[in-house]
């Protein structure tokens, strides 16, 4: 189904979930790249923009879901489809959609909990990228 | 004016000038004279018996104070409840005085009465207030014997006059240690104290003592009132309340606890998958890597175990009466070269009058030193010039207070702060999340709180808050320990 080889960018802190979920992507013939923090995370984006972005949400300095609204709300990087992947819950403490709720911003593409299973993440990276191919045909 | 005109006008005039109502009786008990005071007062009493006059009764009073008087010659004087012209009860002060004919016989009684009933009034509202007022009021004497007690504290603590207050409020033989009422009884001052008494039924009585000096002029304070307030089921509340906070906190715990797991099985699963791809490939290199992370993941998970563990167990507080500004200023000497390093501004703002207090020093010294070194990282990620960490000292409303202030912008506005005081790691592979638990752990068994506040752009400010009420009974349990 994947035409070309998408390029994915990881941002999380913990480099034993980098290696896997690049693992995976590498064996689905997706080009994974990361990025341990946000800062990192836009020095990369500002260079080169990936096809979806994987974002955890506990990370030092500054966490997924401030570096979410702030991609929401720049322009360059708003359509980049956004997955989250944390071992929050996303109806707890710190629920992403009750932050971003009177933001007028889209809500993030898809949210998977920590530890993913290779299946449901490779179906949620297909299923949003054949929609970025129909919305941009 | 000669003393024998003196003598014929007091004759006419003494019974008009003399502040009484004034009737004379004769041994009929007929009323054969009277001022106009006790006209004014009973009406009508000529041709009147003294009871009929007095009482508006039909026969003489059952125990008839005027024909003793008759009878023995001796003076009386006691309280008498009559009517007045409106019918009305009233109290009056009587004097019963004999006047005696020439053979020395009694031949008449001069009644002197006051009325009273507005005083008398006053003491049965006063009565009635000391018996039913919502606490225990009690009167000591020098020996700590109870001379007076209200109904209150009878019901309570039984009927108890003649007895030492100690034994009845504590079942004690001797006096307690810090006695608020020997410390009135010393200075004349009011004093107030909590303590904890035994019921007559045998339970347990939280209650907050005043002692306050009852003197009637006298130089030395003969009798002190002790006034106490039944403080047993707001004890329970708050106990209550503590626990509460506690299984909010075992519950927030659990929720840290299960971040670290879901992120370790992450690396777990991680290391399985690329070890299996690795075999299947027959790729040696990525099995490495893949054992590599199963290796390091399953370490993580001892230590977490191990970190967790020595949490839960925790360790005694041992707590000493010590100056909190003191603590303070071993942890600026602790992390200042560190603070320096970094060009932060690592500075103490203390309040010099704070009195020593009763805590756990490695306790607080563990709570400073994770808030300074939280802070310190919070700066160290910060691009600002002017950075600094401020660690304050305080007294508010009964409230030793502790403040650790940063102006790093390290924290993430919407989330950190969250993260801070639901204790969750931020610090990647590094941290486990305990260290803000951990404090918030310290704090509770302090019976105090710690509240963040933080701004966009303006760091992060933590306030500790040890109630001095609950610090002193820290030091009450270490005692009876």
């Amino acid at each position: 189904m994947i035409q070309k080889r998408n390029k994915i960018l990881i941002i999380d802190d913990e480099p034993d979930a980098v290696n896997y979920l690049k693992a995976v992507l590498c064996e689905n013939n997706i080009e994974g790249i990361s990025a341990e923090n946000s800062k990192i995370a836009w020095e990369s984006l500002e260079k080169d923009k990936p096809d979806m972005i994987c974002l955890d949400i506990m990370m030092p300095r500054e966490s997924g879901i401030s570096l979410y609204v702030r991609l929401r709300e720049d322009r360059r990087f708003a359509e980049i489809p956004v997955i989250i992947i944390s071992g929050v819950e996303p109806a707890g403490e710190f629920d992403i959609y009750k932050f971003i709720a009177n933001k007028k911003i889209p809500p993030p593409e898809k949210y998977i909990e920590k530890p993913i299973r290779v299946e449901n993440f490779i179906k949620a990276i297909n299923e949003i990228l054949e929609k970025e191919i129909l919305k941009h045909k | 004016m000669s003393p024998k005109n003196l003598d014929k006008m007091l004759d006419s005039a003494l019974m008009e000038i003399i502040p009484f109502n004034v009737a004379i009786i004769d041994r009929q008990l007929s009323v054969i004279r009277a001022n106009s005071r006790f006209e004014k007062a009973f009406g009508e009493w000529r041709g009147k018996k003294c009871y009929e006059a007095y009482k508006n009764l039909n026969s003489a009073c059952q125990n008839c104070r005027a024909m003793k008087t008759f009878t023995d010659g001796k003076e009386r004087v006691m309280d008498e409840v009559g009517r007045d012209l409106n019918g009305r009860r009233a109290h009056y002060l009587c004097h019963l005085a004999p006047i005696r004919n020439e053979s020395g016989e009694v031949v008449y009684i001069a009644g002197l009465s006051h009325d009273i009933t507005e005083s008398k009034d006053r003491e049965r509202e006063f009565n009635i207030f000391f018996e039913r007022v919502p606490c225990y009021i009690t009167v000591i004497d020098r020996d700590y014997k109870i001379i007076r007690a209200n109904e209150r504290f009878r019901d309570t603590f039984g009927d108890t006059i003649g007895d030492y207050c100690y034994k009845i409020y504590k079942r004690r033989s001797s006096r307690c240690t810090h006695c608020p009422a020997a410390k009135t009884f010393n200075d004349g001052g009011t004093h107030t104290s909590e303590q904890l008494g035994i019921t007559k039924a045998g339970q347990n009585a939280d209650y907050v003592v005043t002692t306050t000096p009852l003197t009637r002029g006298e130089e030395q304070i003969e009798h002190v009132i002790e006034i106490s307030t039944d403080i047993t089921e707001m004890k329970m509340l708050e106990k209550e309340v503590l626990e509460a906070e506690r299984l909010a906190a075992v519950g927030q715990t659990v929720a840290g606890l299960a971040h670290s797991i879901k992120n370790i099985l992450m690396g777990l699963e991680g290391g399985k998958y690329i070890v299996s791809v690795g075999l299947k490939k027959d790729d040696k290199e990525m099995i490495a890597q893949g054992w590599e992370m199963l290796e390091r993941n399953f370490e993580k998970t001892t230590s977490l175990v191990k970190d967790f563990l020595s949490f839960a167990k925790g360790r005694l507080p041992e707590v000493q009466s010590i100056d909190p500004n003191d603590l303070v200023m071993e942890i600026i000497e602790l992390y200042k070269e560190i603070a320096k390093k970094s060009g932060i501004d690592l500075r103490a703002e203390l309040d010099n009058t704070i009195k020593k207090t009763p805590l756990d020093p490695k306790g607080i010294h563990t709570c400073l030193t994770n808030l300074v070194s939280n802070a310190l990282d919070a700066c160290e990620m910060s691009d600002k010039n002017d950075r600094f960490v401020c660690i304050k000292t305080k007294e508010e409303k009964g409230m030793l207070i502790f403040e650790v202030t940063d102006n790093g912008c390290g924290m993430d506005c919407d989330i950190k702060r969250k993260i801070f005081t639901t204790f969750f790691t931020t610090k990647g592979g590094g941290g486990t999340g305990l260290g803000l638990l951990t404090t918030r752990k310290i704090i509770q068994e302090h019976g105090g709180k710690i509240i963040v506040h933080s701004k966009k752009g303006e760091g992060a400010h933590f306030r500790i808050e040890l109630p001095r009420r609950r610090l002193k009974s820290l030091l009450h349990k270490e005692e009876e320990q």
